[in-house]
Formats: structure tokens, C-alpha cells, sequence
């Protein structure tokens, strides 16, 4: 599925550089049911692409840097959309537009760290349009809802005309725009539990003009027991690796420390164990290094702060 | 001109757009909203390498796409051609070969070397898709700063890659550095940055066989470098070539000449006898349009134990591209001759250099020569940290004061009386409350936190009267129902001419802003367009005149019909009275249904209608000056800059509508902030442009920018209306005013930038490199 | 070639019928085929916002969007927001009052994403003007006039203005 993100990183591929403005011909699909998008991936395999908001596809159509014979559009199909309640969280549909999502009270309630990433997703216009699936199925790295998905271990619920299946956060995203999806399965929503204690959570991210892709960028949850000890940590980071990354020595530190007295820019420096980052017309790598473990320490502090808030303390 | 002179009803209020209710409710007329009947799409396929020999190109497949009417290659179009020249390029300085298609090889990425005719644009990428071609790489020029040395060549038809090399050495200079207290060097670098108007480039040609006319729609500055250039190119006389001109969504000097792309147009179109339409998209426009700042100049400058300013050494180098738009150009021995600027300076020896890379060709940008004032200002600076002074108190003891005028500065320019650069400087730091900031600085630095102020001074030339830049016209004609028409050689592209020279007029003729229609292309008289900061005093002057003459000649005839004296009348808004006797009154339309439909009653001798032309010759150049000064925080753990405030203080003689005048500097300036702070053309070692979108090429939004604040000081120039040129200070006075900030608020960590663009991944290696 | 299909959608307020390949983008459709220049395209891939229209009330990108998908859909583009030929609408108004435009082109984009903006946020800070309005690129007015603008429409539409 297309990226309900922002168009990322086309220019620093190189190769084909000015060709087109105008998208290569297809055929047009729109199908009204989940079967009917499985069966058209079935038959089609790689020659089909399923359009979601199309905020990263159209693009890349418009200027041939990628083409397939036939498009898939997924935005009559009813089911896809939604926010509703399950198993304790929100199960939200591939479908739902990122400004969907962040408008939702369940999501805001429940997941507060979906809520607090989405306003950094470019601009409104392109929130009005780009979903949730599409983020997550383009796997930019760069993209705020694949590393909030890997920080709480979001689920995936994806299927194909043969089959239906649940994949986990840390098993989908494999490399940069490379997901665990065969060409024939369709991403249909998205789990996300809630947590039942005392909890902050902060998102922020550099990048270099509002609304643009993350230089790097943390989604931060942190949970405590009522005396304020942390007993749970999940950070989630974007824009240092290859794809969204988790920032384990982090969290590792974290847990068992006082949520009063943990030194989140000492912590948040461990962060840089964890990234992989690459050089662009951005930033360097070691920019995304430096500035991406001040970030991480910066939004750790918002966290604290607040989980002691949450727990009685602050 | 006329012995009634009228009173400023107008000019100096900011009078609403006339242009806006069109513009706002989306009715404007823009280039691709042209459509004629028959009309076919062009695109181009261009290179993707840097330099290669062209091996294969096989158009077959594409001539055979359904929907397509034409493929031309070099040879079918370069032969119509036998110069690029711009009408300001003299035909003697050597160019890079007439090529509108790349003819055997490729020399940058982007080069245009087949161009498809389709049914629609769609169609026309779909066969440029089925082009066949084959290239052998070859090594190409891609640093300027070893470009001259490189044994390939980018242009093998010009020997070599210097384009131009101009030495001018002041042995004064030299026997001051001997003696002068201290001398300080320091090589300072702009970086690739490009125009960006929102709309790209675009043309429309419809040929009409037979009648041998040739009819073009553009989005241009300068219509009559359209018509003069393109019926040069096509072999025909002015007289055939009608140029329209519509509305254009900006150009900041990319649309002042015709491009390669645009040439073609016109050949293909006579060539096929049918109307084509090219509109560049935006990658073409970000890779392919034109480059500019793609600049360094090495500055010794020599100052004694006060800080006064003795000498200077410059050493200009600038990179053309491959096929700079509008020819070869010497920005930089301008910017030599203005290295001086708003100060007292002593002798000054330069040289400037030119050369070709393989990249994208050079194109003017909003103030082309504006590496003097970065270098200047941003030297100022580093002067000022090396002797340990403030920089404001620097620039104080320098600045060119009323009693040092007029000024003959060293390399031969000369400043007139009615510049004030002091005035702005003191204006400029007192709207900052410089003692407060400095106070408030230090204050935060004890904190932790990084703030900075960068000052930027400096002279504008603008409305410089040479060659074909020297002159405008204006055609005014009141209508038998008193409305005016003014037929004028300007291009307005988001000036407002349409209603800062309806304003002029209203006020000389006596007429209301909203009664006057501004008609620019077809139909009016040779001018070079608007663009170079001219059309206020050139084309202003010129409509000044034409109005007038036309005044005189109303109130002429009105005297006559009311048997008063000319002498007793006054005119405004479309009344002539009787001054003291207000009852005694004609309107303006009454005069005209004289002229035109009742000629007979016209005083003996005089000649029928309401009508005059005039035509207004600049004086060498009318400078107007301005100062910035910003104010910065830097966040040392992600290497951010934040701007807090920005004051610019700008004397542009008369105002003509302040609103205007604003909306200029603003514009200016965030294209400046932009440059510094955002925006790259960046090409890797082999000369691929990695900056191909707008994701990647970063235009500031309204969320990079803070709230300006302006303040202005008002000596009159010297010419008809008092006016000077404003259009392109902005962008020539933030650069270093930002950068000059940035480079304050990183003094703390003994680090001294010399070369932009400052982004956070910049910022934070030199933070680094200061502690490791 | 794929095949023309038929396509049709309300346009400030009237049925427009059109053919089209699946490929033509809404922008390209709304521009030659319902004879609304005003939707400029500034980039054609979702970066500049100079295509903005409102598709059944949301502010979108119709350069991001095939005429297909819009089948059936309600548009208003710049053309639809004046309520006559004589009256400007109290976006529009602002930008005239305030210097919000000089060459026009970003203009039409701007005024949607504005008028969209307020509906959503009616009493913006001037931090949220200026990353409400940051979808929009302007290359003219370094934003000033257009800040400005946002914050006049935004009392204008809270005061019930027209």
C-alpha cells in the first residue's frame, strides 16, 4: 500500500532526473470490499498497486519513478475506515485519514502518542487525505506513525484473498519502503493497546521547515507504578536508521529508575547505540546521531515530567 | 510639462492593488490558461548525465505514438538559430555554441536533447518515454573552484572553461596594505540557490503561414526581450512578432530573457505552422531554468588602529553553469565596483572570473551582484571580532555621512547626494534597541542560551540607465469617455505596476487610480522589461511625462470651452475646475468627446484627440540604501536557528505606495533567510543534482519567518518623481544580515563560519568541531 | 492507451461532465475540462499547495488526486468562494486589504487553505496562522501580508461577516 505520508526522499535517489509531470497510463480499479481489493491483488501481483490518501504515490506516478498497470483504489472501501474499541485499545482502519486519527477522542484517550505524532504528518491539506495504512505500508523511516507503532507494539492485521494475518510492529517494518506485506496482501488496520497505569507520553521531531520529513524524530512512552517507578518504557525513533528503531538501551535504563530522578539528556544520549543513521542532502549521519540523542533526551523529559503528573507526583 | 502641477491625491497611500480582485477570485490569465484551437504540447527529454557524447538517439518509436505530431531533434532546429543572445550579450564576447537542443553531446543534467509535439502533455511524456538513446559517459566539470585548471572542457568550442577573467589592479592599494596597521583576509562562499517563481516558465507561439506573423504568449519580465530576441531567431521583423502579456507568477530575474526552451518553441511552432504551448514543470524549472550565488570572493581588507577603512584586495571567482540564461554575464566585476558600499573606503583592487561547469547554467537572481554585500558585511563582522570592536560602532565610524557627498568611490562609481545610509543605520538599530539586545545576550549566554545580531548595510543601485536597460515608454491615451489607457514596455510579475503607475498617472493627469489601465506587451514601446529594480523611476518617470503632456493639453481645452485661463484650472479625479469657484466645472470625458467627436470646437491650430507618448531617459543609476538587522537563537543541541525579530530601515526616496513597498522588501528578504538558512541546489561529484523537488529544495514557509518590521527614511532622488528602485534590497541585505547573526550567536564556541548555507547539520559540525 | 471514462462531479455548485484516462489528475480536469484556471499547479507533486481545492469540504492537494476519484464528489475551487461577481469573499477581502499577493500565482491556493483553515480553527494564534498557512508556499510576499490577511479574514468570519 501507498504512503498516506509525505512524498520522501525522491530527489536524493538520483538516476532518472527530470522526465515527467504527468503520470504513465494504468488501469483504474475501485472496488467496495476488502475480498474485492484481495482478489484484484491476486490476480494482478506486482502490476497492481493499492492507493490509499496517494500523498506518496501520486507523486512518484506523476513523475514515472514508479508505474504499475493497474491501480487499486481503496477509497470506497467502506470497511477499511474507522476508529472502534477492541481488546482494551483502538483497532483503527487502514483507511483512516491521518487527520481522522488525530481529531479521534478514543485514539486521543487511549493512544495518546498517535495523537500527539499526527500534527507533525506534513500539513492539513495532505492530513485530509493520507491515512494511516499508507503510512505504515510505505515504511518511510522518516515517518512519524510507523515509529509510534514500533514504540506501543502496534499490530498490523493484513490479508490476502487466501488468508488473514497478524503482524507485529517489531516483525513488519524490514527495510527502508520494505514491509513484511507480500505484493497480494492488502494492510487492513492497525491495533494498538491502551495502558492501564500511570503513563506520559511526548513526540517531537527535528526537521528542517514545519510539515517536512524528520531530520530525526522520538515517541516517547513511559510508564510507572504510583510510587513513580518506571516499569515501562517503549522509545520509538524515525529518521536514524533504515527503518523506524526502537532505542532499547534507552528503555533498558530506564526501567527500575524513579521517574523524579532519571537524567533524561543522559539517558536520551545512550540513544545513539541504537540508531543506524545515513547521510542526505539534510543532514550527515552524525548530525542525525547527535542531534537525534538531544532529541530523544528532550522528549524522554517531557515524558517524565508528565507520567509524574499521571502518577500523583508531579 | 505641465505649469499646474498636480497635487499627491495618490501617490503615497497605500492605494489597494488594482490587479487583486482578479488574482484573489482566481481570474487571472497566466500563460497555461492560454488555449487556441489546433494547439499542440511540448516536451522535453533531457540529460541525465553531467557530460556525455550522445552514442544513439533513435526517435522513431516515439514519432510513431499515437498522438503525436513531431519529435525534432538538433539538427531539425538548432540550424534556425545563429546566437543565444540575449539583447544586452554583444555579439563580439564569445558564447557557448547556439544549441536550443544538445547537438552530439550532453552538458548537464538536464539538457535538452529531443523535444516531443503531442496532443496533450500527457502523450508527449508518454513518447519521450519511447526515445532510444544511448550516451557515453564522459568526466565532467562540476567544481568551479578547479574548473579553469580542468583539461576537460564544458564548451570544447570556446578552448577552454574561464569565461572571463577581469583584472583591475590599484597599485594605491597595494602601498597601503604595506603600511596599514592590520590586514585582514578571509574567502567568503555563497552556494547554489535558483528563483523559484510559483510559476515556471512557459510560452505559447502560434505561427500564422502566409501571413508570416508570429503570436506568443509567455510568462515573461520583458516582453520586448521577446520580441526584439525571438524575431531575431526566427528571421523575421518586430513588426510580425506580437508579444501578449498576461499576468506572470513571479521571476526574480529568471524570466528576463529567453531560454533555450523557449527558442525552440518558436522555431518548432513556425516550423509545424500550428500553435504549441510549453510549460516548464518544476523539476525542469529547479534543475534547468537557471542557478545563481554560485560564488566566492576572497576579501584582504586593511584598516588602521581606529578601525577606519583603508584598502581592500578582492578576488571574485563564479560559476556560469553551462549555458547561462541570457548569456554570459560579469556580475562580479559589479560586485567588485561595490564592494565599497555605504562606507569610506580607499583605493580597491579586484579581479573578477567567470567559468563554465557542467551544471546549470547562471541566470540573474534578484540582485545579481549581491556578493559585495555579503562580503562586505560579513567581513565588517570579522573585522570587528579580530580588533576587538562592536560591529554597529564599526560601521559607525565608516559610514558615508551627508557631508562626504557626493562620493567617488575608488572604482570609478560615484554615489549622489540623496543617499542617507547613515540615517538607516541609526534608524535600523534604534528599531532593534541594539543596547538592549547586546544586554539581553549577554544576559542569556550566562543561561545557557545562544542568541545573535547580524547587521547588514548597504547601497542598491537601481534604475541604472546603460544600453538597453537606459529607457521606458509610455503611451497615454484618455478614451472618448474619459477612462485612460497607458501602453507602457514594462512586465509587471507582482510589482503592481498595474497600480503604482495608475496612481502616477492619476495624480499627474487628475484622474482616480481606477480609471487608469495599465497595458503591457503588444502595442506598447521599446523597454527593457521590469526587472533590475528600474520600473518606479524608469517607467514611472515615463508615464509621469506622458501624463503630462496629456494634462496640459485637457486643461488646454478646457480653458478654451470654459473661457478661463489654464492658469485658473485645476484637475482631479476626472474634474477640471475653476480654482475658488467650484461651480464652474467639466469632467475629463467632457474634454475628451471634444477632442474626438467634436474636433471643430478645439482652440485653432491645436490637433485633435487626447493623447501622448513619452519617453524617459535614466540617468547612469539612481541608488537607493538600506540597512538590516536580525536577531537569532541557536539551539546548540540541534544546531536550529531561530530568527527573532527582523528590522529593516530603507530609504527609497518617494514612496510610491507604501504597502508596496513593503511587500517588496518582505518578499526580498525571505528569499534572502531562505538562501542562508534553507535553501541548495546540491549537486554530488559527478554532477547530479540532488535537489530535484520541493521537498528537497526548501522554499521557506510562513512558519521559517518572523514578522517583519520596517521602517523608512525618505530623501527625495533626483528624478521626476523623486523615487528610487526597491525591488531587489531585500534580497540583497538579509543574506548577510542572517548569516552575520548566525556567525554572532556562534562566537561563543570560537567558531567563524565563511561560507553558507547555514542548516542545522552545518551549524552543529562547526559547534562540534569547536569541541573536539 | 487506456480508455476515456466518463466523469462527472459538482463544481462550485454545478454538474461538470468530462472524459477522461484514469490518469488525469483532478487538477488537470478542473483546469480544461470545468473551466476553472484558477487551480494553479506550482509542482504537481503535493509540495507547493497552489492546486488546493475543497473536495466535499476538506481542503486537498488536486494534483494528488485522480478526476476519477472525485466522481461524484462536491468541489469548490477559488472560482466558487465569492458569493457574486461584486463581492469578494472575507478571505479574499483580506487579501486584497492586507498585500497577501503580489504576482497572484500561490494566491488561489492559499485563499482555499485559508478559508479551510479558519473553518477549522476560527481564532488562530499567529503561531498557529503561520504553521496552519505552512502547506502553502509564496515565493512573493515573504508571508506578511498573508499572516496578516489570515488574522483579518479569521475577526471578519468570527464577527459574522459575510
Amino acid at each position: 500500500m501507498p504512503a498516506g505520508g509525505r512524498l520522501s526522499r525522491i530527489g536524493q535517489r538520483g538516476g532518472l532526473q527530470c522526465r515527467a509531470v504527468k503520470p504513465a497510463p494504468f488501469e483504474y480499479h475501485a472496488p467496495e470490499s476488502v475480498a474485492d481489493v484481495a482478489s484484484l491483488l491476486a490476480e494482478h501481483g506486482d502490476d497492481a498497486k493499492p492507493l490509499a490518501g496517494g500523498q506518496s504515490l501520486v507523486p512518484m506516478l506523476a513523475m514515472r519513478l514508479t508505474r504499475f498497470e493497474h491501480i487499486v483504489d481503496l477509497n470506497r472501501v467502506g470497511e477499511l475506515f474507522g476508529v472502534e474499541s477492541g481488546n482494551g485499545g483502538v483497532r483503527i482502519g487502514a483507511m483512516t485519514r491521518q487527520a481522522a486519527v488525530e481529531a479521534d477522542a478514543m485514539v486521543a484517550e487511549r493512544v495518546p502518542l498517535l495523537h500527539l505524532a499526527a500534527p507533525h504528518i506534513g500539513h492539513f491539506q495532505i492530513r485530509n487525505r493520507g491515512t494511516i495504512g499508507g503510512s505504515v505500508a510505505h515504511a518511510d523511516p522518516a515517518s512519524e506513525f510507523p515509529a509510534v507503532m514500533l514504540a506501543l507494539d502496534g499490530t498490523a492485521e493484513v490479508a490476502s484473498s487466501s488468508s488473514v494475518r497478524e503482524v507485529p510492529a517489531a516483525e513488519f517494518f524490514e527495510s527502508t519502503f520494505m514491509t513484511a506485506m507480500a505484493p497480494d496482501e492488502l494492510l487492513v488496520a492497525l491495533r494498538f493497546s491502551s495502558w492501564e497505569q500511570p503513563a506520559g507520553f511526548a513526540f517531537d521531531e527535528i526537521a528542517r521547515r514545519s510539515g517536512d520529513f524528520a531530520l530525526a524524530g522520538a515517541a516517547v512512552g513511559i510508564g510507572a507504578d504510583d510510587q513513580g517507578r518506571i516499569n515501562r518504557a517503549a522509545v520509538g525513533m524515525l529518521g536514524v536508521g533504515p527503518t523506524p528503531l526502537r532505542a532499547a538501551s534507552v528503555e533498558a535504563a530506564l526501567m527500575g529508575l524513579s521517574a523524579a530522578e532519571a537524567d533524561p539528556a543522559e539517558i536520551g544520549r545512550l540513544a545513539a547505540d541504537d540508531m543506524d543513521p545515513i547521510g542526505d542532502v539534510h543532514a550527515s549521519a552524525e548530525y542525525r546521531l547527535r542531534a537525534g540523542s538531544t532529541l530523544v533526551g528532550r522528549v524522554l523529559a517531557a515524558a517524565l515530567s508528565q507520567v509524574q503528573k499521571e502518577a500523583g507526583l508531579g | 510639462m505641465s505649469s499646474t502641477a498636480a497635487a499627491a491625491r495618490y501617490v503615497g497611500q497605500s492605494v489597494k492593488r488594482l490587479e487583486d480582485p482578479r488574482l484573489v477570485t482566481g481570474h487571472g490569465r497566466y500563460v497555461d490558461d492560454i488555449v487556441l484551437a489546433g494547439m499542440l504540447h511540448v516536451a522535453f527529454g533531457r540529460s541525465d548525465l553531467a557530460r556525455a557524447a550522445i552514442t544513439r538517439l533513435d526517435i522513431s518509436a516515439a514519432e510513431a505514438l499515437e498522438g503525436v505530431y513531431a519529435v525534432f531533434t538538433a539538427a531539425d532546429l538548432n540550424p534556425h538559430n545563429d546566437s543565444l543572445r540575449a539583447s544586452m550579450h554583444p555579439p563580439e564576447v564569445p558564447a557557448p555554441p547556439a544549441n536550443m537542443l544538445a547537438d552530439g553531446d550532453v552538458r548537464f543534467v538536464g539538457d535538452p536533447y529531443v523535444m516531443v509535439v503531442a496532443q496533450s502533455r500527457y502523450i508527449a511524456e508518454d513518447a519521450l518515454d519511447l526515445i532510444d538513446a544511448e550516451f557515453e559517459p564522459l568526466d565532467p566539470v562540476v567544481d568551479y573552484e578547479t574548473a579553469a585548471d580542468s583539461e576537460n572542457h564544458v564548451h570544447p568550442e570556446l578552448g577552454g572553461n574561464l569565461a572571463h577573467d577581469l583584472p583591475v589592479s590599484n597599485p594605491a592599494q597595494q602601498e597601503v596594505f604595506a603600511s596599514a596597521a592590520r590586514v585582514v583576509t578571509e574567502t567568503w562562499h555563497q552556494h547554489r540557490q535558483t528563483n523559484v517563481p510559483m510559476e515556471t516558465r512557459g510560452i505559447v507561439a502560434s505561427w500564422q503561414p502566409h501571413a508570416g506573423v508570429m503570436e506568443v504568449w509567455a510568462s515573461t519580465q520583458s516582453p520586448h526581450e521577446i520580441q526584439l530576441v525571438g524575431a531575431r531567431v526566427l528571421g523575421i521583423g518586430e513588426h510580425k512578432m506580437v508579444v501578449h502579456f498576461g499576468d506572470v507568477g513571479g521571476g526574480f530575474g529568471q524570466k528576463m530573457f529567453l531560454g533555450r526552451e523557449d527558442m525552440a518553441v518558436l522555431v518548432a511552432a513556425k516550423l509545424l505552422g500550428c500553435p504549441l504551448k510549453w510549460i516548464e514543470d518544476r523539476r525542469e524549472n529547479l534543475l534547468a531554468s537557471n542557478h545563481a550565488r554560485i560564488e566566492q570572493m576572497t576579501v584582504s581588507m586593511a584598516v588602521d588602529e581606529d578601525g577606519r577603512f583603508l584598502a581592500a584586495d578582492l578576488d571574485q571567482l563564479e560559476d556560469d553553469g553551462a549555458y547561462p540564461l541570457g548569456g554570459p554575464a560579469t556580475p562580479g566585476a559589479m560586485a567588485a565596483m561595490l564592494y565599497p558600499g555605504p562606507y569610506r573606503m580607499g583605493p580597491v583592487s579586484w579581479r573578477a572570473r567567470t567559468v563554465y561547469t557542467n551544471t546549470c547554467g547562471r541566470g540573474a537572481y534578484r540582485g545579481p551582484w549581491q556578493m559585495e554585500s555579503v562580503a562586505r558585511e560579513q567581513m565588517i563582522d570579522r573585522v570587528a571580532q579580530k580588533i576587538g570592536m562592536d560591529p554597529l560602532e564599526l560601521r559607525r565610524r565608516n559610514v558615508l555621512k551627508p557631508e562626504d557627498l557626493p562620493y567617488a568611490v575608488s572604482t570609478g562609481l560615484s554615489f549622489e547626494t540623496t543617499i542617507s545610509p547613515d540615517q538607516t543605520l541609526e534608524q535600523a538599530a534604534a528599531m532593534i534597541g541594539y543596547d538592549d539586545f547586546r544586554a539581553e545576550q549577554a544576559q542569556a549566554r550566562e543561561q545557557g542560551r545562544y542568541l545573535g545580531l547580524g547587521i547588514a548595510l548597504y547601497i542598491e543601485p537601481t534604475s541604472m540607465g546603460m544600453g538597453p536597460l537606459g529607457t521606458e515608454s509610455a503611451m497615454l491615451r484618455v478614451e472618448v469617455d474619459g477612462h485612460v489607457n497607458v501602453f507602457m514596455g514594462t512586465g509587471s510579475h507582482g510589482q503592481s505596476l498595474e497600480t503604482t503607475m495608475a496612481q502616477l498617472v492619476a495624480d499627474e493627469l487628475g484622474v482616480r487610480p481606477e480609471d487608469v489601465t495599465l497595458h503591457q506587451g503588444h502595442g506598447s514601446g521599446y523597454g527593457f522589461g521590469t526587472g533590475g529594480s528600474r520600473s518606479a523611476v524608469i517607467a514611472g518617470s515615463a508615464a509621469r511625462a506622458a501624463a503630462s503632456g496629456v494634462r496640459e493639453k485637457a486643461v488646454a481645452i478646457a480653458a478654451h470651452l470654459m473661457e478661463a485661463s489654464a492658469d485658473d484650472l485645476e484637475v482631479a479625479d476626472g474634474v477640471i475646475s475653476v480654482k475658488g469657484t467650484p461651480s464652474a466645472t467639466m469632467t475629463m470625458a467632457q474634454v475628451a468627446v471634444t477632442a474626438y467627436l467634436n474636433s471643430d470646437a478645439l482652440p485653432e491650430g491645436m490637433e485633435a484627440g487626447l493623447e501622448h507618448t513619452a519617453r524617459y531617459k535614466a540617468p547612469p543609476s539612481t541608488h537607493s540604501n538600506a540597512c538590516h538587522i536580525c536577531t537569532c537563537e541557536l539551539d546548540p543541541g540541534t544546531g536550529k536557528v531561530t530568527l527573532l525579530r527582523y528590522v529593516v530601515s530603507e530609504d527609497c526616496g518617494v514612496l510610491i505606495n507604501p504597502m508596496v513597498v513593503d511587500g517588496q522588501i518582505a518578499g526580498g528578504v525571505v528569499q534572502g533567510i531562505g538562501g542562508v538558512l534553507y535553501e541548495h541546489c546540491v549537486y554530488d561529484e559527478s554532477g547530479n543534482p540532488l535537489a530535484s523537488t520541493f521537498l528537497d529544495y526548501l522554499v521557506p514557509t510562513a512558519a521559517e519567518v518572523p514578522e517583519l518590521e520596517t521602517g523608512h527614511v525618505v530623501v527625495p532622488s533626483d528624478t521626476p518623481g523623486g523615487h528610487k528602485g526597491t525591488g531587489e534590497g531585500g534580497a540583497i541585505g538579509a543574506p548577510p544580515a542572517v548569516f552575520n547573526a548566525v556567525a554572532d550567536a556562534l562566537a561563543p564556541f570560537g567558531v567563524h563560519p565563511n561560507r553558507q548555507p547555514l542548516d542545522p547539520s552545518t551549524v552543529l559540525g562547526l559547534i562540534a568541531s569547536a569541541s573536539a | 492507451m487506456a480508455d476515456q471514462i466518463p466523469l462527472s462531479m459538482t463544481v462550485n455548485g454545478r454538474i461538470r461532465r468530462g472524459r477522461g484516462e484514469p490518469r488525469l489528475t483532478l487538477a488537470d480536469f478542473l483546469r480544461e475540462q470545468a473551466l476553472c484556471t484558477g487551480v494553479h499547479l506550482g509542482c504537481e507533486h503535493g509540495v507547493c499547495g497552489s492546486c488546493t481545492v475543497l473536495m466535499d469540504g476538506e481542503a486537498v492537494r488536486s494534483c494528488l488526486l485522480f478526476a476519477v476519484q472525485a466522481e461524484g464528489a462536491d468541489i469548490t475551487t477559488v472560482e466558487g468562494l465569492a458569493p457574486d461577481d461584486e463581492t469578494l469573499h472575507p478571505v479574499q477581502e483580506a487579501f486584497r486589504d492586507c498585500h497577501g499577493l503580489q504576482c497572484g500565482f500561490c494566491t488561489p491556493g492559499f485563499v482555499v487553505s485559508v478559508a479551510a483553515f479558519l473553518e477549522a480553527n476560527p481564532d488562530p494564534s499567529d503561531d498557529e496562522i503561520r504553521h496552519g498557512i505552512a502547506g502553502n508556499l509564496c515565493r512573493c510576499t515573504g508571508y506578511q501580508g498573508i499572516v496578516a490577511a489570515t488574522r483579518q479574514a479569521a475577526d471578519a468570519m468570527r464577527g459574522g461577516g459575510r
